[in-house]
């Protein structure tokens, strides 16, 4: 699993890979916490659990970073040291969408939260759907998100 | 029409006149693109996917004439920074993403009567005071910090709640578009999530390229507008910058979703899924605008609320009432907002969903919207620079109709991204050259923020202001130059 920063005019872009789709979003989600902040402890704050469904599988990865973005603000903690436990969707993983509706997508996992007082963090707005690609790849996955700063 | 051509990398731009380029339709653009803007700022502007994000535009049913590219056009996503997009509000749509995430994201300026020699000497002082009273940053809470209630209130009255609750005077309204209250605010259209959001954070700078600025005046080039304007060389300002905050970005992300579970059909039209749109008159467009009002009194709130903390800042600083600096509110422009406009469009008045994304009203003298006080000389529009290279502001010009849809640029435009910024910059060194050199005083919770907003990292603003001029789509009438500056 691994993640790089990549270069946006404007806002700030995550390409990540991981072997499996879990540690790509998990990935994509330590990408997004070190766009927020280039240094922080690597112990402390307490971790929570993070439950999404979605109807498809990029709709998932999008709801997923949405919810991490949602909770730094409401609990005032950035998100760090992402794991994600599952993701499970119809079809074993071919991501397509689904025929039956909605929330067919569901993912758990969770994260580490570094109070927002202790660290000199930024604000990254949103995720985006801008260029968005969530693909399998030979030996895992890769995504690529842009993030509105 | 003369054929000369710009090439930009496989997109060719064919000049309509001068500083007017247009992309001609092809595949499944429904209409033209134009980019206004000279060869030396196209040269810059060809370097990222600006060009390649305004043809995307032109995919948008009921885009009307053209789409438009600013001078200080660049990369977003979706739809370009720096562009605007006029869509039939009967047979079109109403796009969130081309709105943006930070809904009625925009600047304000107050006026003092206070001039630079009143300040020198106490610029430390101030720009401590302001830094300390003035939330900013991640996690910094706001001004007012209160329940859903409050913010369900301030969604549907804007700047009214402000006058109510001791925050605002009526001044402040005369001087805001739409007098800070837009109608057709639907609070029950902005999420939970929203509103716990933006719950903490009323009145409140937020980071990123954010900021609040005290400057001085340095040029007025029109007195006659200038003096309606009530500027003058050497006079004090304020400029704000900031929007919505998490509501506002929360708010545009539930509609993209809820685009994509419900209009599936048209966003599979379009070639970036971060334009998505909702058709006119779907219960989603109309739920859209209605919430998306809502957020802009939010924004208005918020602006309002850290301007009124500038006064009493000042107080202490000056050791004298706000009122004797006369700090009045100038005027406050959007620059993320999608408004329903009526245009002559072909000899006949059309209904438009004008989406500005990093663009600005830019109305005339004597348009019926422009607010009585600037009526007889046109709208301000308010320019912010880097930190380096100072402020514009402008007033709306008389062919802004024709050409813009009633609108120009909005800033400088970035030129470098986040991440280049951060390697060729280090914030303490730019806040000690800018200090030494430009006797600016800066002020930031974050280093890296400073380096990211570096003055380098933007298109020069006297380009694109000049530009603006030339077209006569929004007319130089002053310049200001920062001295304090405090930002997230």
């Amino acid at each position: 699993m691994r993640y790089e920063l990549c270069d946006h005019t404007a806002d700030i872009a995550v390409a990540a890979t991981g072997d499996s789709l879990e540690s790509a979003f998990a990935a994509v989600a330590n990408g997004l916490a070190a766009a927020s902040c280039d240094e922080f402890e690597d112990a402390g704050g307490e971790r929570f659990s993070v439950a999404v469904d979605a109807e498809s599988r990029e709709a998932l990865l999008f709801d997923y970073l949405d919810e991490l973005i949602y909770r730094r603000d409401i609990r005032g903690e950035l998100p760090v040291d992402h794991r994600v436990d599952a993701v499970s969707g119809p079809g074993s993983g071919t991501g397509e969408r689904s025929d039956t509706g909605t929330d067919e997508w569901s993912l758990e996992a969770s994260a580490r939260g570094v109070p927002l007082t202790e660290i000199d963090a930024r604000e990254i707005k949103a995720v985006t759907y801008s260029e968005m690609r969530l693909e399998r790849v030979d030996g895992g996955w890769e995504a690529y998100v842009v993030f509105d700063v | 029409m003369s054929n000369v051509t710009f090439d930009a990398d496989g997109i060719t731009l064919e000049r309509v006149r001068e500083y007017v380029w247009e992309i001609p339709p092809e595949g499944d653009m429904r209409a033209p693109a134009r980019v206004f803007a000279s060869e030396a700022l196209l040269e810059e502007i060809k370097e990222d996917k600006t060009l390649e994000q305004i043809k995307n535009t032109t995919h948008l049913p009921g885009i009307t004439n053209y789409a438009i590219c600013m001078p200080d056009g660049h990369q977003g996503y979706g739809f370009p920074v720096g562009g605007v997009g006029a869509i039939d509000a009967e047979d079109g749509c109403i796009s969130p993403g081309s709105v943006g995430y930070d809904i009625n994201c925009g600047v304000r300026m107050m006026r003092t009567n206070l001039t630079y020699d009143d300040l020198q000497g106490r610029e430390e002082e101030l720009v401590d005071s302001l830094f300390t009273n003035i939330p900013s940053g991640l996690g910094g809470g706001g001004i007012v910090e209160s329940g859903v209630d409050t913010v369900e209130e301030i969604l549907e009255r804007g700047v009214d709640w402000a006058l109510e609750n001791g925050h605002a005077v009526e001044g402040d309204l005369l001087h805001c578009e739409d007098e800070g209250v837009r109608a057709g605010a639907d609070a029950d259209k902005i999420s939970q999530k929203a509103k716990d959001r933006g719950k903490n954070q009323i009145g409140s700078l937020g980071s990123g390229n954010h900021f609040l600025e005290v400057q001085r005046v340095t040029d007025v080039f029109d007195e006659e507008v200038g003096a309606a304007f009530g500027l003058e060389k050497d006079q004090i300002v304020v400029l704000i910058h900031c929007g919505s905050r998490g509501l506002g970005h929360q708010t545009c992300n539930d509609y993209l979703r809820k685009i994509e579970q419900q209009h599936q059909g048209l966003l599979d039209q379009l070639p970036d899924k971060e334009l998505a749109a909702a058709p006119a008159g779907s219960q989603l467009a109309e739920d859209y605008y209605g919430a998306m009002n809502a957020a802009i009194n939010f924004a208005w709130v918020n602006r309002q609320l850290i301007m009124h903390r500038t006064r009493q800042v000042f107080e202490r600083v000056f050791d004298r009432p706000w009122e004797e600096m006369e700090m009045e509110l100038l005027y406050d422009v959007a620059h993320n907002i999608a408004k329903k406009e009526t245009h002559t469009v072909g000899g006949e008045d059309r209904e438009l969903y004008v989406h500005r994304k990093g663009a600005t009203r830019a109305f005339p003298a004597g348009h019926p919207d422009v607010p009585n006080a600037y009526r007889d000389v046109g709208q301000p529009v308010i320019i912010p620079g880097s930190m380096g290279a100072g402020s514009y502001v402008l007033r709306g010009g008389e062919n802004s109709m024709d050409l813009t849809f009633g609108s120009t640029a909005h800033g400088a435009g970035r030129l470098m991204s986040r991440t280049q910024a951060k390697n060729e910059y280090w914030g303490g060194d730019v806040q000690d050259a800018l200090e030494e050199q430009d006797r600016i005083y800066v002020k930031a919770q974050s280093g890296a923020t400073i380096a990211e907003e570096a003055p380098g990292v933007y298109k020069d603003v006297d380009e694109v202001v000049r530009i603006s001029d030339a077209l006569g789509i929004g007319d130089k009438v002053a310049r200001t130059f920062p001295i304090c500056n405090i930002k997230g």
